[in-house]
């Protein structure tokens, strides 16, 4: 499930997807709860805890030449190696969640619509139009990935979602219209 | 804010060659360099094969001469026994092989290529990581072959120490070959443990979504079975060689009584690896055997679970049955009591993959197109070779046919013989997928055939060989040893025939045959995303997650 509509109560948002980067109101100065907030972002396969588990297996399992060598000289020859292969990994996997955190959220008020994206490695990317006219849109087979889903405001045509599955951005396509359309 | 980009069209290939080949980091590339350099070095090494089995073809030595290397016997001209010469040649197919030959291909190549398809990814975690590992695998055959050349022991080129470098021969061995052999076999070290890295990261988290674990194809299982035990045994076998580098350099005395080392450390801590290396050879290959009987048997694979577990647990076993290796040096009963049951264990997880193989086939619709004949070949000789490990894996047993030619002949017929046999029926079942082109049947029955009879007759003989006594590693032997060492001879000129017959065809179809073969040239059963795909897919595959439907097919459980 990589985008929700979360609940808007202004008095208990809920972020308790921790590695989310909840992006909270800055950069809008709205005080007052939106009527909608919408997170989107990338699919990864290895939950925290796999990583947990994953860690715990090689390091048992690279210990046990270790403890074969304990009490000989060899050990230090092996060490630094065993080490390093087991900092690799570890890096490697933070690394890839590091490089897939992309996420996106839009909040909508009355009159107001905003979109920030969050990517690794580069400053927030900030979205703001009036919700009366924005115009949601979908590019089948034009765009650079099927199904592309775009929303049109404040003079500018921004993307939304281009990295969901495709089911996901046709079915985001019909809520965005109702949840738009509900306030006109 | 990512503005939309909606008239940016679909990117076609504009590399030139120079920039597609060697600048990489895409994994089909990379995946398919992998293979052509490992084909290269696999047939230098199976070049030193062919000279070793003319010098073994009769009693006598006749070819490998202290007066110069001859390659046409002339009993005319003295000839004086050049062991240093053999010792080489066996060093560096051994080392060849092991490091720069198979891993490579089966890993490095099929599992670069197949892997991110198969589940579903753009490409691996760390593309340009994966370009650093290939160059790395490239240093290291570089250096590996330099070293062949380079001024060596007995004031000849190359080390002739086996490719397991035990010390003393190996801190005693004069001149730079030795080191450049360990540099060889650290950067090749250096590039499998990058390239496990990789792989672990991509199959761990760049999987499908609703791909869980329980539904990754048993190819991808097991590249990432072995990418854990590259991760796990690699650095074990990098710390022992660099200990050996400091012992021959910079007078260390890890290995070295003198010094109070332990030579007998060294080989613990070298089969505490090395054994892990050769499931890292073979483990691969049980995950392409399974995707090709599956097809040619129109079956879903036969208890899917059972055959993921049975790679886990074969990869898991493989850490604590190292010393089954050294059951002559000293070893207490205890200690060869338990290596002795610790390996027949093995059996057990081995024999569920065998027999899951054999029910996959039962009651199916066998159809006996090449790539289904190179598996039946595995299925066969891997067994033969699985049942004489059962009988090495005996320590009094071991006694006898320990470093005779049974040992041969033994991981001859499971690394050789099943490894080999897995990798054509990989190339020969993939040709499609990677070119678009398929290579001919009538030509891949032919290959086949000649291969099978013509490696039995090498090897098996040499279980003979191996009961009546006869030593490995000898460049001459008794008469009484002349005539399954003429068979064996016999059947390696007929293997390296079949060989040289599979790079003319296999060159006649990269060249000249059309790019025909359709998405998925086999049938229904080939039900693994890169069957999806066009053949030979586009530069960039999946950029797009994949639709569950197409891969989760209802027959697979």
């Amino acid at each position: 499930m990589p985008y929700e509509w979360r609940k808007t109560d202004s008095t208990a948002p809920d972020y308790s997807g921790a590695d989310l980067h909840p992006l909270g109101a800055a950069g809008t100065g709205r005080a007052d709860a939106p009527l909608a907030d919408l997170h989107l972002w990338t699919y990864r396969s290895l939950p925290k805890q796999g990583f947990v588990i994953f860690i715990g297996v090689t390091a048992v399992m690279i210990s046990i030449p270790l403890l074969a060598i304990v009490g000989t000289v060899a050990l230090w020859g092996i060490l630094p190696f065993a080490g390093a292969a087991l900092a690799g990994v570890w890096i490697a996997l933070q690394r890839s969640y590091r490089d897939g955190s992309v996420h996106e959220q839009l909040r909508l008020w009355d009159d107001l619509i905003t979109l920030t994206r969050h990517d690794p490695n580069r400053p927030d990317r900030h979205w703001e139009a009036n919700p009366h006219w924005v115009q949601v849109s979908m590019w089948v087979k034009d765009g650079p990935v099927p199904h592309y889903l775009t929303l049109k405001g404040g003079g500018r045509e921004v993307e939304i979602g281009a990295f969901l599955s495709e089911d996901e951005r046709r079915r985001l396509q019909g809520e965005l219209i109702t949840r738009l359309h509900a306030n006109r | 804010m990512a503005d939309a980009a909606v008239h940016g069209h679909a990117h076609y290939d504009q590399r030139g060659f120079f920039t597609r080949w060697f600048m990489s980091t895409n994994h089909k590339d990379i995946g398919i360099l992998y293979l052509f350099v490992s084909g290269v070095v696999g047939f230098i090494a199976v070049c030193f094969t062919i000279y070793m089995r003319l010098e073994l073809m009769e009693p006598g030595v006749q070819y490998m001469c202290g007066e110069g290397a001859r390659l046409i016997a002339d009993a005319s001209a003295t000839c004086t026994p050049n062991g240093h010469l053999w010792n080489v040649l066996i060093t560096y197919h051994g080392v060849l092989m092991m490091f720069f030959v198979v891993i490579p291909a089966l890993f490095g190549g099929f599992g670069n290529y197949l892997m991110p398809l198969q589940i579903g990814a753009p490409d691996m975690a760390f593309p340009r990581m994966n370009n650093l590992s290939f160059w790395m695998f490239v240093a290291g055959t570089s250096l590996g072959v330099a070293s062949m050349l380079a001024p060596g022991g007995n004031g000849q080129m190359g080390a002739g120490v086996g490719w397991v470098f035990y010390p003393p021969l190996s801190t005693n061995e004069a001149g730079i070959s030795m080191d450049l052999a360990i540099f060889a076999v650290h950067l090749s070290g250096a590039s499998s443990i990058l390239g496990a890295i990789n792989m672990i990261t991509t199959f761990l988290n760049m999987r499908a979504p609703g791909m869980t674990l329980h539904k990754v194809p048993l190819f991808s299982w097991s590249i990432f079975v072995t990418a854990w035990m590259i991760l796990l045994a690699l650095p074990v076998l990098a710390g022992a060689i660099t200990m050996l580098l400091t012992d021959r350099n910079f007078g260390t005395t890890f290995f070295d009584p003198s010094g109070g080392g332990d030579p007998v450390l060294y080989q613990h801590i070298f089969w505490f690896f090395g054994h892990p290396e050769v499931y890292i050879i073979i483990i691969p290959g049980f995950g392409i055997i399974s995707h090709v009987i599956a097809t040619f048997s129109k079956k879903p694979i036969f208890g899917y679970l059972p055959m993921v577990y049975a790679m886990v647990a074969i990869g898991a076993l493989g850490f604590v049955v190292w010393a089954h290796h050294m059951y002559t040096v000293g070893l207490s009963l205890t200690q060869q009591s338990y290596f002795l049951m610790a390996t027949m264990v093995i059996a057990v997880p081995t024999g569920i993959k065998i027999f899951s193989w054999i029910a996959t086939m039962w009651g199916g619709s066998v159809e006996f197109k090449t790539p289904m004949l190179w598996a039946f070949g595995f299925l066969f000789l891997f067994t033969v070779g699985g049942v004489t490990g059962i009988i090495l894996a005996q320590a009094g047993i071991d006694r006898a046919y320990h470093d005779t030619y049974y040992v041969v002949a033994h991981f001859h017929y499971v690394m050789s013989l099943g490894t080999v046999f897995a990798i054509f029926a990989g190339i020969y079942f993939y040709m499609p997928k990677f070119s678009g082109k398929m290579l001919p049947e009538w030509a891949g029955k032919i290959h086949f055939w000649a291969m099978f009879i013509g490696s039995n007759l090498t090897f098996f003989p040499q279980h003979f060989l191996g009961r009546q006594g006869m030593p490995r590693r000898y460049i001459d032997y008794p008469e009484a040893f002349a005539y399954w060492n003429y068979v064996s001879s016999l059947g390696a000129f007929l293997s390296f025939a079949s060989f040289l017959f599979f790079i003319v065809v296999l060159f006649y179809t990269l060249i000249f045959v059309k790019r025909t073969a359709p998405a998925n040239p086999w049938n229904e059963w080939a039900d693994t995303l890169e069957w999806t795909l066009p053949s030979p897919p586009p530069e960039h595959t999946f950029e797009q997650l994949p639709k569950q439907s197409d891969w989760d097919k209802g027959h697979v459980r």
